[in-house]
C-alpha cells in the first residue's frame, strides 16, 4: 500500500443557485490576462445542456479519458488502461497537428466594446452605441456564443437536446424530460478535478504536467510547457485551456497559492449557495491504476475501495512512514468530503467512466416532486414516499449516466438517503407522518437517526471552517516567483513572474 | 573574397551563433522554448499545410544529414541505379509536398485575421526562407540531376572541411548557382534558429516515449528524511553526465581533424625516406602548378592574343586542350576546310572538364556525368545531365610575322581571306574579349 494524500472536493447540487459568482471570482484572478479571456477554469453548467466547451461530453469526437485493454473481467486480470487519445508513437504525429482539438469556436470568440465611442460620438439624432470588439483580432464582429450561453436554457431544442447524457433515454423519457410546463434543469458547477489517475498527466509529451505528492494538485510547469496541446485533447472534462497568445496550456491550480498560506480557495470562498466542501482524502496510490479497469457498473464502487479509512491504525501507520504529516492524517479524520464520500456515500465523481478517477465530488440533485400544481392548487403527493422518486422530473437514467457511470441503482440509493433525511426532519418539525412509514423509510434509505442528524448539520447548517477543512499544504517551489495576484491582475497570475509575452 | 565570406565566414557566424543562441534561449528563456501553435485560432486549412510540411521536411532533412555524415554509405547505397532512382523521385514528391504545405501555412497565415493577431515579422521572414529554400532545393532536383549522387562528393566534403575546422570553399565555387543559394539559405536558417520559432526543431519530446505515464512531483522533504539531499544528488549527477556528453560530443565534432592527424603521427605508418621525397615532390609540383597558373593569368592580363597552337597541329579527331581568358579549359580543333574549331571545356553541368577525343558521331563526352556534346556548335545530346551547350570560342589567325589572317568572332562572324598556303604556317590564338570586336 502505498498511502497518499488528496486535496479533495465535493459540491452539493441541490444548493447550488447557478449565481456564477465562482466562475467570477476566479476569471477576476486568474484568466483575466490577454490570451486567456475565454478561459473558465471554473464554469456553471445548465444541464440538461451542451456544457463548456459544446459537446465537452461526447468523446467520440474528443477522444479524452483512458480506455481498457485486454481480456478478462474485475481486478487487474490482465486489464490495462490506455489513452484514448493518442498512444506512444501517433503521439509524434499528432504534435503537428492534432485531430481532437477544441478550437476557439468551440468555447466562444472573447469580446469586450469599444467604450470610448459613448464619450466620443459626435452628437446627433442617435444614442451613441459601444459596438462588440473581438479581444483576438482587434475588430469589430458579431456575437455568435458567450460564456454560459445556454444558461437556464434547459427547454430548448438548441442546445439542452443535443446533451450527449441523453443518450439511451427512451422517446417517451425524452418527452417528459422537455414538456415545456415540467421542464427541469440543473446547475452543474465544474473545476478541474484534480484526478487521481490523470490521462492529461500521462499525454504530456513535454512531461510539463505533474500531480503533486503532497496534497494532489494538478500543475502544467509552464516553463516545460511546449503548447502541443496534447493534455486539452486527453482530458475528458475539457478541463485545460489553451492560451493563445503564450502559446502555452493553463488549467485550475486549486488556488495553490491560497492554500499554501492557509487561504480558501476563490471559487469555493464565495460560493453564495455554500455548496463546497473541500477535505482530505487518503486513497491508495498503488491499486488506483487497476482499480480503474473494471466494468463501468462497478467504477463508482471500485473507486470507494482506494478511499482510505482515516481511522484505522494500519492506515495511519502506512501514511505516516509515506511522509503525511500529523496535520495532514488531522484533516483527514476531520474531511466533510470523507463523509459524503464514504460515510454516506452521497457524494459521486462525475462521468466515472472516463476512468480518471476524479476527485472532486458531487451529490446528485433530488429535483423532487414533492407536489404538483393541480387546477391552480399545490398538491402534495405524499403517498408511498418514493413514488415521487420514480416520478422525477429527471430521469433517474439520465443522472446515472453522469454519476455512476450509468449504475442506476447507486443513484437511486442516495436518492434514498437523501429523501429520508427529509422526510426525516419534517417528521421532527412538523409531526404530520407516522412512525411506520418513517421507520421505513429510515431503512430503505439506510440511515439511522444519528446519521440523519449529522448529514443535516453538514447539509444545511455547516460554518465556513466545517466546510473546508485545510491541512498545512507545503509550498509549491516555484511560489517564491510567482508575483502577487492583486499586483499584476491582468497580466500573469500563473506560477510565472513573466507576464504572457513571448517575444519570439 | 566573396565566396570565402559567404562560404566560410558565415556558416562559422551562424554556427557559433545557433549554438551559442539556442543553449541560452532553452535554459534562461524556456518560456519561449517552442513554436507558437495556432491550431486553436484556424484548425481547418493547417491540416493541410502543417502535416505535409513537417512530414515532408523531415524525412527530406535526414536524407542530408545521413549523406552529410557519412558520404562513403550514403554513396554506396546511391550507387545502385534503383535505390538512386528511387531516392531522388521520392525525394521531389517529398519536396513538392512540402512546398505545397508551406504554401498552405502561408495563405493561412496572411488571409486569416484571427492568425494575424499572433504573427510576427520573424515568422514571416521564415515562412519565406523556407519557400525560398524548398523551392531551390526542388529546382536543383529538376534540373542538376543525381543530386544524390553527386552530394556525396562535392557538398558532403565541404560540410566535413567546416566541421573538422579545415574549411574549403572550392569545392562549391564552381557549383551552379541553385546549389550555391541553396547551401548559402541553408546557413541563413540556421542562424535563425534562436531568434525565431524554428527553436521548436530541439524540443522534439523523444523522452516521451519511455517514461511512465504519470508524474508525481513531491516538496514535501518530510515524505523521506533525505529526499531532497537524495534529489539534489540525483540531479547533480544528471547535470554532470548531461556535462559530460556534451563536451565530449563537442570534442569530438571539434577536434576531428586535429585528433585524426595526432593519431597518425603517432600510430600511422611510417614514411620511408623515399616516400618523403615523394612528397616534397608532389608539393614541389603542386607549387609549381600554382605558380603557372599564376602566370597564366598574369599573361592573359598583359596580352591581347594568346598563343593556341599551330594550325598544322590541330586534328579532326583529338582536341588540344589549352586555357581560355576565363582561366578555364578549352578544346581546340580544325574543321574540314582546315579551319580552327574552338569551344570551352567546362561541362555546363558541374564544370567538370570534357573529354577530347571526338567519337564516331562528331561528339566528345564529359567523364563525370556522361554528357554528350557536338563539337561544331557545342549542343548536348538528348538525354545529357547538362542542358546547356558548351559556349563556342572565338579564334584568330595570324602568320609567322604577326600578321592577322582571317579571324572569327564567338558568335561564328568571320573575317579576312586564306589561301591554302598561308595556312600551312599559320598559328592559331585566341583574342582578348575587346579585341574580338577590332580584328
Amino acid at each position: 500500500m502505498d498511502i497518499r494524500a488528496q486535496v479533495a472536493m465535493v459540491f452539493h447540487l441541490d444548493k447550488c443557485i447557478g449565481c456564477h459568482t465562482c466562475s467570477v471570482s476566479c476569471k477576476n484572478v486568474w484568466t483575466d490576462r490577454p490570451g486567456a479571456e475565454y478561459m473558465w477554469w471554473n464554469n456553471v453548467e445548465t444541464k440538461p445542456g451542451t456544457g463548456y466547451p459544446t459537446l465537452w461530453e461526447d468523446q467520440g469526437h474528443y477522444k479524452g479519458g483512458w480506455k481498457v485493454n485486454g481480456n478478462g473481467s474485475g481486478n487487474g486480470n490482465g486489464k490495462k488502461l490506455s489513452l484514448r487519445s493518442q498512444n506512444k508513437l501517433d503521439a509524434f504525429i499528432k504534435l503537428f497537428y492534432n485531430p481532437n482539438q477544441p478550437g476557439l469556436e468551440d468555447y466562444y470568440e472573447p469580446w469586450t466594446y469599444k467604450y470610448q465611442d459613448l464619450f466620443d460620438a459626435p452628437a446627433g439624432d442617435d444614442q451613441p452605441t459601444a459596438i462588440a470588439i473581438s479581444q483576438v483580432t482587434g475588430e469589430p464582429m458579431a456575437i455568435e456564443a458567450g460564456p454560459n450561453w445556454d444558461d437556464d436554457l434547459s427547454g430548448t431544442t438548441l442546445y439542452a437536446e443535443n446533451d450527449v447524457n441523453l443518450e439511451g433515454l427512451s422517446d417517451e423519457e425524452r418527452d417528459q424530460l422537455f414538456e415545456i410546463q415540467r421542464v427541469s434543469m440543473f446547475y452543474l458547477p465544474r473545476i478541474c478535478n484534480h484526478c487521481a489517475n490523470p490521462s492529461c498527466v500521462a499525454s504530456c509529451p513535454s512531461g510539463a504536467l505533474y500531480k503533486r505528492g503532497e496534497d494532489g494538485i494538478v500543475l502544467i510547469n509552464q516553463e516545460v510547457c511546449k503548447g502541443w496541446r496534447a493534455c486539452v485533447a486527453a482530458c475528458p472534462y475539457k478541463k485545460i485551456y489553451y492560451n493563445w497568445k503564450t502559446g502555452k496550456s493553463e488549467k485550475c491550480i486549486l488556488c495553490y497559492p491560497k492554500l499554501e498560506t492557509g487561504q480558501i480557495p476563490n471559487c469555493f470562498h464565495s460560493c453564495v449557495g455554500r455548496i463546497r466542501y473541500l477535505g482530505v482524502l487518503l486513497y491508495d496510490a498503488d491499486r488506483v491504476a487497476d482499480a480503474m479497469t473494471v466494468n463501468d457498473r462497478a467504477l463508482v464502487e471500485s473507486q470507494r475501495s482506494i478511499l482510505c479509512d482515516p481511522y484505522d491504525p494500519k492506515v495511519v501507520e502506512l501514511a505516516k512512514a509515506n511522509g503525511i504529516s500529523d496535520e495532514f492524517i488531522d484533516a483527514a479524520q476531520k474531511s466533510p468530503v470523507y463523509k459524503y464520500v464514504m460515510k454516506w456515500k452521497l457524494a459521486l465523481p462525475l462521468h466515472i467512466e472516463y476512468r480518471t478517477m476524479p476527485m472532486l465530488f458531487y451529490v446528485p440533485p433530488l429535483l423532487p416532486v414533492m407536489g404538483k400544481l393541480d387546477n391552480g392548487r399545490y398538491e402534495n403527493i405524499m403517498d408511498g414516499f418514493f413514488t415521487s422518486l420514480e416520478q422525477s422530473r429527471l430521469p433517474m437514467k439520465y443522472l446515472a449516466k453522469m454519476f455512476s457511470a450509468g449504475n442506476e441503482e447507486i443513484i437511486e440509493s442516495v436518492m434514498k438517503k437523501l429523501m429520508a433525511v427529509r422526510y426525516y426532519k419534517r417528521s421532527l418539525e412538523l409531526d404530520d407522518l407516522d412512525l411506520v412509514s418513517i421507520s421505513r423509510m429510515m431503512r430503505e434509505g439506510n440511515l439511522t437517526p444519528e446519521e440523519a442528524e449529522e448529514i443535516y448539520a453538514l447539509t444545511a447548517l455547516p460554518t465556513t471552517y466545517d466546510r473546508y477543512v485545510l491541512p498545512p499544504i507545503q509550498r509549491e517551489e516555484a511560489i517564491s516567483g510567482t508575483c502577487s495576484p492583486e499586483l499584476c491582475k491582468g497580466e500573469c497570475g500563473l506560477s510565472f513572474s513573466e507576464s504572457a509575452k513571448r517575444g519570439l | 573574397m566573396i565566396d570565402s565570406f559567404l562560404y566560410i565566414a558565415l556558416p562559422y557566424l551562424a554556427i557559433v551563433v545557433c549554438v551559442i543562441g539556442s543553449i541560452y534561449r532553452i535554459r534562461s528563456r524556456s518560456f519561449t522554448y517552442s513554436a507558437l501553435s495556432s491550431q486553436f485560432l484556424e484548425s481547418k486549412s493547417l491540416i493541410w499545410g502543417s502535416l505535409p510540411w513537417h512530414i515532408g521536411i523531415t524525412v527530406i532533412l535526414l536524407a542530408h544529414i545521413v549523406a552529410f555524415l557519412c558520404p562513403s554509405c550514403w554513396q554506396n547505397l546511391m550507387s545502385h541505379s534503383q535505390v538512386l532512382l528511387a531516392v531522388e523521385s521520392t525525394g521531389i514528391a517529398l519536396s513538392i509536398v512540402s512546398l505545397l504545405g508551406l504554401l498552405v501555412l502561408l495563405v493561412r497565415r496572411v488571409t486569416s485575421p484571427k492568425i494575424q493577431s499572433v504573427t510576427t515579422t520573424m515568422d514571416l521572414v521564415i515562412l519565406f526562407l523556407l519557400i525560398f529554400q524548398v523551392a531551390l532545393g526542388l529546382d536543383m532536383a529538376m534540373r542538376v540531376h543525381w543530386g544524390a549522387f553527386w552530394a556525396a562528393g562535392t557538398t558532403s566534403p565541404y560540410v566535413w572541411s567546416i566541421l573538422t575546422l579545415q574549411p574549403d570553399a572550392s569545392y562549391v565555387a564552381e557549383m551552379p548557382l541553385s546549389v550555391r543559394a541553396h547551401i548559402l539559405c541553408a546557413w541563413l536558417i540556421v542562424l535563425l534558429i534562436p531568434f525565431s520559432r524554428l527553436i521548436h526543431i530541439f524540443a522534439a519530446p523523444f523522452d516521451y516515449l519511455l517514461r511512465e505515464p504519470e508524474i508525481v512531483v513531491w516538496t514535501n522533504p518530510r515524505r523521506i528524511e533525505s529526499a531532497t539531499e537524495t534529489y539534489e544528488a540525483q540531479e547533480s549527477k544528471r547535470h554532470f553526465v548531461t556535462g559530460l556528453w556534451l563536451i565530449a560530443a563537442g570534442a569530438f565534432l571539434f577536434s576531428l581533424g586535429t585528433v585524426q592527424n595526432i593519431f597518425k603521427f603517432f600510430f600511422g605508418p611510417r614514411l620511408s625516406q623515399k616516400e618523403e621525397e615523394e612528397i616534397m615532390e608532389i608539393r614541389l609540383k603542386r607549387l609549381q602548378a600554382t605558380a603557372e597558373q599564376r602566370k597564366l593569368e598574369l599573361e592573359r592580363e598583359a596580352s591581347d592574343y594568346i598563343l593556341v597552337a599551330p594550325l598544322s597541329e590541330l586534328t579532326k579527331t583529338t582536341g588540344k586542350y589549352f586555357i581560355d581568358y576565363e582561366m578555364h579549359a578549352a578544346l581546340a580543333f580544325v574543321d574540314d576546310d582546315g579551319l580552327p574549331n574552338l569551344l570551352s571545356a567546362k561541362c555546363t553541368h558541374l564544370g567538370c572538364t570534357v573529354g577530347n577525343q571526338v567519337n564516331g558521331e562528331g561528339k566528345i563526352e564529359c567523364p563525370c556525368h556522361v554528357s554528350y556534346f557536338d563539337i561544331h556548335t557545342g549542343v548536348p545530346s538528348a538525354g545529357s545531365p547538362a542542358k546547356e551547350p558548351l559556349p563556342l570560342l572565338g579564334w584568330v589567325l595570324m602568320d609567322r610575322q604577326g600578321k592577322v589572317l582571317a579571324s572569327q568572332s564567338p558568335a561564328g562572324k568571320r573575317t579576312g581571306n586564306v589561301s591554302a598556303d598561308s595556312l600551312k604556317e599559320a598559328n592559331v590564338y585566341i583574342a582578348k574579349k575587346d579585341k574580338e570586336a577590332t580584328t
